[in-house]
């Protein structure tokens, strides 16, 4: 396999876990601008673990999956009374206020005669790990597909059980689920913490992949390119934000002569597809009918 | 016992409910009326938790329910149904229950009600309005609650329909779920309610005669 | 006396925020929807009228007119992709997302006429005046006085014209007002041409100001507009003016007090913390209520 390839599919992979962590607020009904900042976390946290702290890797995603998510939950708990275009822009709000606040941080370090550290404006160079352990670019796309792998089989199961239902109903009736006992806020919550700690791991796995980051690469263009995916592919099944990364990095990139015009004929194209598949294209009723059909007859 | 203990709440200066106090028990057949705008969906709204009175209480054997969150009523064992059929548009019947019954084989034992059976695949576009409401009332039964307010149930129903379900009612609340029903219709009243509670400027409590 | 010029700087800026809110405001307040393409509208709008400059001279007027009216044009392409089809309480969602997928689309239309990234916006140009000391820019004057004319205007359209009190109708409830003779698809073309000739001479006065025009400016607008219309609270016109102006203040003592790095943290700080503690704004507006009851009528 070319290392351009490769590479493709990695950020492929990469933008996946965004868009997942986008589809897991959408579940519970709200629209979020704010992930690009969770994935931001997960990737400085990493960065600084492994370069500053020399910290096992394993530890570092996950310890960044851990604090993305935590933050997650803040926001969540601060925004409960919030929804539709209040969330919207409260989680954008939040989003940049972090990046912000990054652009404020400065504390270059020296380390093996290289600079790295967060610096700022600059960010932070020489995140060495991949390096320093002999990945070729091939191995980071197979350690991320295993981690992807392994995040929608989790997913696919959990999609089968009554919290995923309530979930969803939350999303979509939120009187209806209180009616029937459920706790809209709680899972709310739960769901939203966990969309932060998908986030958080696949920026964990960039700042290994780039090994350099910077706060430029946050920002609300990055959080809404991976909610249009997650939209256009559609919320019924985890499957869904997949298919969105799909048909623009993968088709429209490797259509020639249509790249640099790719989010021209993107856009469009999701607008014009949202008029015939509101929900996406694997929406939530399709799912259930192609479900159905399959069950075993009652 | 449920009780409404001088319930009082306005609406943009103008007072919907007054003092007023109810008192349900267990097993009661109460039929709800007044006029447009008498307030009888506003009291369903506050005996189920989804609206906060201005003054007064709302009590469940003693317990003080008021100001607590609509999804903690429903827990305490009080259901209800709304105006305009709620049923989750994109699942089909059999998982329209799933919040309480996960388990499709105790679903089914749950479900002697036969005309639902053959829709259970069906999505609730593709189902008669009849059984819509039909649905609506088992989801709410299968939680077992203790008192359960229906909404204008039989908004759209013909006669025979409305008899049909009356009997519905009838055969399947259970004996010791208080039953309350906010209805245009006198016909459904006259078959359910034991009690009729008229909503006007002051609430009036009279039994019915029953048939 | 600092006080007061940099108060007065503040206020005269803001007001060309309060025309980017009151854009955002009107589709809110009409339509019950937000439209996140406004932003990229605008900047479209003025990149049409560079390029168009810069292949066919314009003078100021032309620019003018060239920008309001593609900034007009374009805002209602995205009425007719975005918002016309989605119709209903189910389209709220859709049309909110569809609008922020062309805000990308837009974008990068723009990126694509201004391929300089700086090109220069040959506008007016006024002079400033001096008054017992204080330091008056008269651009800003300007804007001030264009914002206050604006909302007359709109004002009275809407209470005092048949058009207007159709439009007033249809926001409060759509489907009556269809009976009473409104025809909803043209209220929403000339609502958003409105909108666009509104904000094109909004993005007009600024591009003046600043004498040149990137392709930044569409996120830009979009953030301050939308900061402005929540600070005023959501769908109110006089609060959308009054958010601008107070956004303008804020800005200007912000950059005197902690320098100039820190004023957009202060934006979205300032934004956050209104929307967790008060979020209807400062109108208090109604709209917006914990109770989820007062949204829909079960």
């Amino acid at each position: 396999m070319s290392v351009y390839l490769a590479s493709i599919l990695t950020n492929m992979a990469l933008i996946s876990f965004l868009a997942l962590s986008a589809y897991l607020v959408l579940v519970v009904g709200e629209i979020s601008f704010g992930q690009q900042a969770f994935f931001g976390i997960g990737a400085y946290v990493t960065a600084t673990a492994t370069v500053i702290f020399d910290v096992p890797v394993g530890f570092a995603l996950l310890l960044s999956a851990l604090c993305a998510g935590l933050v997650a939950l803040l926001l969540a708990a601060l925004t409960l009374r919030l929804s539709g275009i209040y969330f919207a822009i409260a989680s954008l709000c939040f989003a940049e206020l972090f990046r912000l606040s990054l652009l404020q941080i400065r504390l270059p370090l020296e380390m093996d005669g290289r600079m790295t550290g967060p610096d700022g404006p600059e960010g932070f160079s020489n995140i060495r790990w991949i390096f320093d352990n002999n990945f070729e670019v091939v191995d980071f796309l197979s350690l991320t597909l295993a981690c992807l792998g392994a995040l929608l089989m989790l997913l696919f199961f959990v999609e089968r059980t009554q919290i995923m239902f309530c979930a969803r109903l939350v999303g979509k009736d939120n009187i209806l689920a209180q009616s029937m006992g459920v706790r809209p806020n709680l899972y709310r919550m739960c769901f939203i913490c966990a969309s932060g700690f998908v986030a958080g791991f696949g920026g964990a796995l960039f700042a290994l992949f780039n090994t350099h980051i910077e706060p430029q690469m946050f920002g609300v263009m990055l959080g809404v390119h991976a909610l249009a995916y997650s939209i256009i592919g559609g919320l019924g099944a985890p499957v869904g934000p997949l298919i969105g990364v799909a048909i623009d990095i993968g088709l429209l990139e490797s259509i020639r002569g249509l790249s640099s015009y790719r989010m021209i004929v993107f856009g469009g194209l999701v607008a014009v597809l949202l008029i015939v598949f509101p929900e996406g294209l694997i929406n939530p009723r399709f799912v259930n009918r192609v479900r159905s059909r399959t069950r075993p007859n009652v | 016992m449920f009780e409404f203990r001088k319930i009082s709440i306005g609406f943009g200066g103008m007072n919907v409910l007054r003092d007023l106090s109810i008192q349900i028990r267990p097993g009661d057949r109460v039929g709800l009326t007044g006029g447009n705008g008498s307030g009888k969906s506003t009291l369903i709204n506050i005996a189920t938790g989804f609206l906060i009175p201005q003054s007064g209480q709302i009590l469940l054997d003693g317990k003080l329910l008021t100001g607590m969150p609509a999804w903690q009523y429903a827990r305490e064992g009080i259901r209800r149904s709304f105006q305009s059929v709620r049923l989750l548009p994109n699942v089909p019947l059999q998982d329209q229950f799933k919040a309480e019954v996960h388990d499709i084989k105790t679903l089914r034992s749950l479900l002697q009600e036969s005309t639902l059976a053959k829709y259970l695949n069906q999505f609730p576009s593709e189902i008669p309005l009849p059984i819509q409401r039909k649905v609506e009332v088992v989801r709410a039964l299968i939680a077992n609650p203790r008192y359960l307010f229906l909404d204008e149930p039989c908004a759209g129903l013909t006669n025979s329909e409305l008899t049909a379900f009356a009997v519905f009612l009838s055969n399947h609340v259970p004996v010791d779920c208080g039953l309350i029903v906010v209805e245009h219709r006198r016909d459904l009243i006259n078959m359910v309610a034991k009690r009729l509670i008229t909503l006007d400027s002051n609430a009036q409590d009279s039994q019915t005669s029953h048939a | 006396m600092e006080f007061l010029q940099t108060s007065i700087d503040g206020i005269l800026f803001g007001s060309a925020y309060a025309l980017l809110a009151l854009g955002f405001s009107l589709i809110f307040g009409i339509m019950k929807r937000i439209n996140l393409a406004y932003g990229s509208s605008l900047l479209l709008g003025s990149a049409i009228a560079v390029w168009v400059n810069e292949h066919i001279g314009l003078g100021a007027l032309g620019l003018f007119l060239v920008t309001i009216t593609a900034a007009a044009l374009v805002n209602i392409y995205v009425e007719r992709l975005c918002f016309c089809p989605h119709v209903g309480k189910t389209g709220v969602t859709a049309s909110m997302i569809a609008s922020f997928v062309i805000w990308m689309q837009l974008d990068e239309i723009s990126s694509q006429l201004l391929p300089q990234r700086t090109h220069e916006f040959p506008g007016i140009e006024i002079g400033s005046l001096e008054i017992f000391n204080l330091y008056l820019r008269g651009d800003q004057i300007l804007n001030l006085w264009v914002a206050i004319i604006a909302i007359s205007a709109l004002f009275l359209l809407l209470s005092c014209t048949r058009f207007g009190l159709l439009l007033r109708a249809s926001a409060d409830n759509a489907e009556t007002a269809k009976l009473l003779g409104a025809n909803l698809s043209r209220i929403g073309i000339v609502t958003f041409a409105i909108a666009g000739f509104l904000g094109g001479t909004s993005a007009f006065l600024i591009l003046s100001s600043d004498g040149h025009v990137t392709p930044l400016f569409g996120l830009w607008s979009t953030f301050k507009g939308l900061v402005a219309m929540m600070l005023g609270g959501v769908g109110s016109l006089v609060g959308a003016v009054l958010g601008g102006l107070l956004l303008g203040f804020l800005e200007a003592h912000t950059t005197n007090l902690f320098g100039a790095e820190y004023r957009d943290i202060t934006t979205f700080g300032i934004l956050f913390l209104v929307l967790i503690l008060r979020p209807g704004g400062l109108m208090g507006v109604a709209h917006y209520r914990t109770d989820r009851l007062a949204h829909e009528r079960i």
